[in-house]
């Protein structure tokens, strides 16, 4: 008994007790999407680029950003921003500008002239692309990263889409959608603009020279109105024209010459477009739509700013006839139109109207623009691809049913925002560099996204949101001079501050210090659970102020 | 040399005194006090002493005796040699942590004047205070006198700090404590070569970190009874050879008891503390008369040296032990020691327990002649019988 | 998000038995590793006992002498002496007790070793009852809540120890909670580095005495800042009184629904709570406009030590 050890004293740490068998579940780091992420088109990984920001690693942010969309410049300016309706922090105080980071960061990148990362090694693999929209482009960038030779086919003498000919540079100076475009041109991408690929001939020589093909030749086939298409008397005499072609020639810095009071129908942004391309060119302009102002297609910023702009807005309502004017003038036309119920169909893009009785009222104008949406036409190529109406069919991973020849953007889908187009243009890529007998390296995203409840506000104490200021209308008026202004650095770091950073680890350390059993240990970047030790308490999940740490069931 | 420098070194002073100076020689590193009547001049004079820089220790005066115990037994595992002093009510109030002290290894150093415990309350000299806190574990050791109170205090840490057990050493409240006699006060240097400077092996070390205390499963408490059971069993020959060391030092005895007498006594008395002196001169008055009569006076009553006691009191036929102490229901607590240590020794002795001076009345010579006069051949009582 | 800084040297050990979850351990972490090696730890029975010990195992790498529930304070003050005696004098000692241990049957070694101004840092860790016994009343459980031994609620109140601390004039007396890392470690850093008798008192929000859940002790400690049931002070001296925290301004009941210990309260229960709490800000905000600079003096004030 003497060689004992005092039965007084310890003589061992009490490392030797291994509570983690008390345990029945283990907190577990990971990447849990958020919300803004789920509802991103090109699935942004927001969260991370802006916690860059914050950490002021702004090369970083753009390099996150660009993995996804090679356009933050653009898209942080056109861009319809599910993300912002979904974020968690609209239940604290308000969502996080997310488009306005975007921009920052995207302009930032410009400014700098920063490269685009390099890409891959080459893997003798060629792709055709056919269209050099933002689906096209987008598509262009993610198979060159991945090691691909990409041919693009422009049929116009520029890249850019719709980008190019559709959105007045009011919303995107063009300088800066040059930049973005250079930077994938620059990149490798073999350019071919002005060739049209069209014919059953056309599309079996790019299966045969390439090894696999993109379609992106978007919708270009405007809707028209009876008596107001470009073949109709109305548009011969200068007094009905197409809204595409009206702001291809305004985008061109043409002036199309129409008399003074515009009427544009429509209600999507490119009505808008149209009716504030025309207040910038002098003429009055009204607005007639089928939908009610709260449904509008359109951004609701783009109507705001319409009106500011002092443009009128009749909407709920329809032309049903057009008639000379009662008055007499230079080039007078009264439109008759009725008061409507809008109601939208199952599918994007489908609705009925029902007229409301003695609703009748009079609108006169000089000329009718119609800006009513446009299709595409998948038949272009004599049925080798099947088409579902205006688009073509296309399977889970964009692929039509002729092998190899994928589709995507406005060929393929009703879903007609740019950030879609962009989205759909990465995950053509993602199929093709599969079908390309190459292993898939893009993730699939299982966990279900971070719910506000899961974020421990604490840690995020109410602040004002950062807006983007426009500039003043009297401004505006004048020439095509882009609305929005950047945020200012300053307040661009406070509004990445605002970001929750859902389920996105921020390495704050507070699972490393809220640990009362010493059970998380701190890694270089990241952490690491003790299994020994963790009695699966839980803590390190409720202080995190991510929502980044869950805990997961365990069977010892 | 005791014989030539004595004289100088007399002093006269009183018990209470004289365990002051003990403890500056002994050289404590802290000293806790409370005071309590009659201890107090043990107090003053401590911080007297303290006052004028003769005791280095640190002092404190915490609120109440319990805290001054808990401060006593963290200091010491801390590594200091740490002394206090009290009485009755405040040893009594400590009860807790004088268990907890000795479970604790701690090697205090306690002076205790007995003193009887309320209710009523009281002030006087009787044994029951010290003698209810037998079971604790500390070694308890009583004095007779003055000199013998500051021999035994320093005395006391040697045996402490050797076997890392507490000791409480008593004297008799007013009798001792505020008798005055001259007494011999040995010169710092001779206790510094006889008491080393205090150490620990296993203390609240930083550069350990070992804890003390900790709770503890059923078989490892139980060793830390019989490793203190070890330790209580080495200290009457360690008491013995120190108090050799002592009389070699000061030529005054010491060690676990004291006999006078007693080699061809018929009747021999048993006690502790000032009543020894009263009973010494009760054996010459006896052996005046032709009776022969002897003494044991006990030092050292826990642990009761039982194998001594047997010896020395085996093949007597009487033994007479004097309790100033009662302990209801059952009677004198040294008879009960006693009768404990003879139980089925062949030739034990007749035992006659006697409660003697309880509450602290007084106990003259003549009575103790007459108790012993009187003894019959008949079988004693069971239990212990007043003396009025 | 201010990041929550301690340096953790390792002091504390995993593998200690607190529940898991539990704001004790989580503050003894945070404080251990504040104090440094050269630190002698005194507990008194309590949940930190139970956490730091199991023989032959210890949890911490500082030594640590186990006392009894009364002695915290006398205990520390021996461990003080000697070290000072032994020329250690650089040596932290650091006493943990729970609110048992020192509202109630430690209160009198608590008094005596501030009014020596023992040379201490004292922990308090407040879990409002005895909670290692399984959940009695304690002189610090507050009105209405239900324990053990008040199965119908406690009828009187919590003792307001704060008040009886700063009666003694010490150097520093401080408040804190687990749901504030930095404030216990600054305050923690302050006393570490002042020098006679300090006390800290840290709210812990006991899981199965409160009946919170595994994972909501530090969430339930913030509700108690945030609502002004645990105001966070400093008080130095005595007389110079802070707010480390503003007063919260969230609603008592939010606090007292999360806890099953006072899920029998009814409205005017829980109306009569808050004006207690209005009643304890009004003494408070009374103490804080009546310091010598308006409560604002120098926190970098140094009391001395007493030498004995």
């Amino acid at each position: 008994m003497d060689d004992l050890p005092s039965p007084l004293w310890t003589y061992l740490t009490s490392d030797n007790r291994l509570t983690g068998t008390w345990r029945s579940a283990l907190p577990r780091h990971r990447d849990v999407p958020s919300p803004c992420r789920g509802a991103c088109p090109v699935d942004g990984h927001i969260a991370e680029w802006i916690g860059q920001i914050r950490d002021g690693d702004m090369h970083k942010a753009w390099l996150t950003l660009v993995a996804n969309n090679p356009f933050p410049a653009v898209i942080g300016r056109v861009c319809h921003h599910p993300c912002q309706s979904v974020c968690n922090r609209s239940e604290l105080d308000e969502t996080v500008s997310i488009r306005s980071l975007e921009r920052h960061v995207g302009d930032h990148a410009i400014a700098q002239g920063w490269r685009l990362p390099a890409p891959g090694p080459a893997t003798g693999r060629k792709v055709a692309i056919v269209g050099g929209g933002p689906a096209g482009l987008s598509a262009a960038w993610q198979l060159m990263r991945r090691g691909h030779a990409v041919t693009l086919f422009e049929a116009s003498d520029a890249p850019g889409g719709l980008l190019r000919s559709g959105i007045p540079s009011y919303r995107l100076d063009k300088a800066v959608l040059d930049a973005e475009i250079a930077r994938i041109t620059q990149y490798g991408l073999d350019l071919r603009c002005g060739e049209r690929i069209s014919g059953r001939a056309g599309l079996e020589k790019l299966r045969k020279d390439f090894d696999a093909v993109y379609l992106a030749t978007g919708a270009s086939r405007p809707r028209h109105l009876p008596g107001l298409a470009p073949d109709s008397a109305l548009a011969r005499d200068g007094l009905a024209m197409d809204g595409a072609e009206f702001l291809r020639q305004t985008n061109a810095g043409e002036t199309p010459p129409l008399g003074r009071h515009v009427v544009v129908i429509g209600g999507g942004s490119a009505a808008m477009d149209v009716a504030r391309s025309a207040r910038r060119l002098g003429h009055d302009v009204t607005i007639l739509a089928l939908e009610a102002e709260e449904t509008l297609p359109a951004q609701r910023d783009e109507v705001i700013e319409a009106r500011e702009e002092g443009i009128s807005l009749v909407t709920g309502a329809r032309v049903r006839a057009i008639e000379p004017a009662v008055t007499p003038r230079v080039a007078g036309l009264t439109l008759v139109c009725e008061k409507v119920r809008f109601i939208p169909g199952a599918r994007r893009g489908e609705f009925t109207v029902e007229a409301l009785a003695d609703s009748a009222f009079d609108i006169d104008a000089d000329a009718i623009v119609t800006a009513i949406g446009q299709d595409a036409d998948p038949g272009i190529w004599d049925g080798l691809i099947t088409a579902d109406g205006a688009l073509a069919s296309t399977g889970d991973s964009w692929q039509t049913d002729l092998p190899g020849v994928f589709a995507g953007g406005d060929l393929a889908s009703m879903d007609r925002f740019v950030s879609a187009a962009i989205g759909m243009g990465k995950e053509a890529a993602e199929a093709i560099d599969t079908y390309l007998n190459k292993a898939a390296d893009h993730e699939a995203v299982n966990a279900p996204e971070v719910r506000f409840d899961e974020i421990n506000t604490a840690y995020h104490p109410p602040a004002p949101r950062q807006i983007q200021e426009n500039r003043p209308v009297e401004e505006r008026l004048d020439s095509f001079i882009e609305v929005q202004l950047p945020l200012a650095a300053e307040q661009a770091l406070a509004e990445a501050e605002r970001c929750f950073s859902c389920g996105t680890c921020i390495y704050c350390d507070n699972c490393y210090v809220y640990c009362p059993d010493m059970a998380v240990i701190r890694l270089e970047r990241g952490y690491e659970i003790r299994t020994d030790y963790c009695k699966g308490c839980g803590l390190c999940v409720a202080e995190c102020p991510t929502g980044a740490v869950r805990m997961m069931a365990e069977v010892q | 040399m005791k014989d030539q420098a004595t004289n100088q070194r007399l002093q006269l002073l009183s018990g209470n005194h004289a365990v002051a100076m003990g403890v500056m020689l002994a050289r404590p590193d802290v000293a806790p006090v409370y005071p309590i009547t009659p201890q107090t001049p043990i107090l003053e004079k401590l911080t007297e002493l303290h006052g004028q820089g003769r005791l280095g220790a640190r002092m404190l005066t915490p609120e109440s005796e319990h805290s001054v115990m808990a401060t006593c037994i963290s200091a010491s595992l801390t590594g200091a040699r740490v002394f206090t002093a009290t009485s009755s009510q405040g040893l009594m109030l400590m009860h807790e942590l004088l268990h907890y002290a000795a479970g604790a290894r701690a090697p205090i150093v306690m002076f205790n004047v007995n003193r009887t415990p309320a209710s009523p309350w009281g002030f006087w000299p009787d044994q029951l205070d010290s003698l209810s806190q037998r079971d604790t574990g500390w070694i308890q050791l009583y004095s007779e006198s003055p000199q013998e109170s500051l021999d035994l205090v320093i005395q006391a840490f040697r045996i402490a700090e050797q076997v890392e057990l507490p000791v409480m050493v008593n004297h008799d409240a007013f009798y001792v404590s505020h008798a005055m006699e001259p007494v011999d006060v040995p010169e710092q240097a001779e206790i510094d070569d006889f008491l080393p400077p205090f150490h620990k092996d296993l203390r609240l070390d930083v550069a350990t970190g070992r804890a003390f205390g900790a709770p503890a499963d059923q078989a490892t408490w139980n060793r830390t009874r019989r490793d203190m059971a070890r330790a209580m069993g080495r200290v009457p020959a360690l008491f013995s050879d120190i108090g050799s060391q002592w009389h070699a030092l000061t030529g005054r005895a010491s060690g676990p008891l004291e006999t006078y007498r007693t080699k061809d006594a018929d009747r021999v008395f048993i006690v502790l503390g000032s009543l020894a002196g009263t009973a010494r001169q009760a054996v010459d008055d006896l052996r005046d008369k032709g009776i022969r009569a002897g003494l044991i006076k006990l030092r050292l009553l826990r642990p009761l040296p039982g194998e001594l006691l047997r010896d020395l009191l085996c093949g007597h036929d009487d033994v007479l032990v004097l309790d100033r102490d009662y302990a209801p229901g059952m009677g004198g607590i040294l008879h009960q020691e006693i009768a404990a240590a003879l139980y089925g020794a062949p030739d034990a002795p007749r035992l006659h327990g006697f409660l003697t001076g309880v509450g602290g009345v007084n106990v003259p010579v003549r009575r103790l002649v007459e108790l012993a006069e009187g003894i019959g051949t008949g079988d004693p009582s069971f239990e212990s019988v007043w003396v009025d | 998000m201010e990041k929550i800084v301690y340096n953790d040297q390792g002091l504390f050990h995993p593998g200690h038995v607190a529940c898991g979850g539990c704001a004790e351990a989580l503050s003894l972490r945070v404080i251990l590793n504040t104090m440094g090696k050269n630190t002698i730890g005194v507990v008194s029975p309590s949940c930190t006992a139970v956490i730091c010990g199991g023989y032959p195992m210890t949890s911490t790498s500082i030594p640590i002498f186990h006392t009894t529930l009364e002695t915290a304070a006398a205990a520390a003050a021996g461990v003080r002496q000697a070290l000072e005696a032994r020329g250690e004098g650089d040596t932290q000692v650091l006493c943990l007790a729970g609110d048992g241990g020192t509202y109630d049957i430690g209160l009198q070694a608590l008094s005596s070793a501030a009014e020596r101004n023992e040379d201490i840092l004292y922990v308090c860790f407040d879990n409002e009852g005895y909670m290692n016994t399984g959940g009695q009343k304690s002189s610090s459980t507050p009105t209405g809540a239900r324990t053990g031994s008040t199965p119908t609620g406690k009828t009187t109140h919590k003792k307001n120890l704060v008040e009886i601390l700063a009666a003694h004039r010490i150097p520093y007396i401080a408040t804190a909670s687990p749901s504030d890392l930095n404030d216990l470690r600054t305050k923690v850093e302050r006393a570490r580095d002042m020098r006679g008798m300090r006390v800290i008192i840290v709210l812990i929000p006991c899981l199965p005495g409160w009946g919170i859940a595994d994972d909501s002790a530090v969430a339930t400690a913030r509700l108690a800042v945030e609502t002004g049931l645990w105001p966070m002070v400093e008080i130095f001296d005595g007389r110079d009184w802070r707010l480390t925290h503003r007063r919260g301004t969230r609603s008592v009941a939010e606090y007292l629904k999360g806890q099953k210990r006072y899920n029998h309260l009814q409205t005017d229960d829980i109306e009569a709570l808050g004006r207690e709490v209005d009643e304890g800000w009004e003494l408070l905000n009374a103490r804080l406009g009546q310091g010598p600079a308006g409560g604002s003096g120098n926190p970098q004030h140094r009391a001395a030590a007493n030498t004995g």
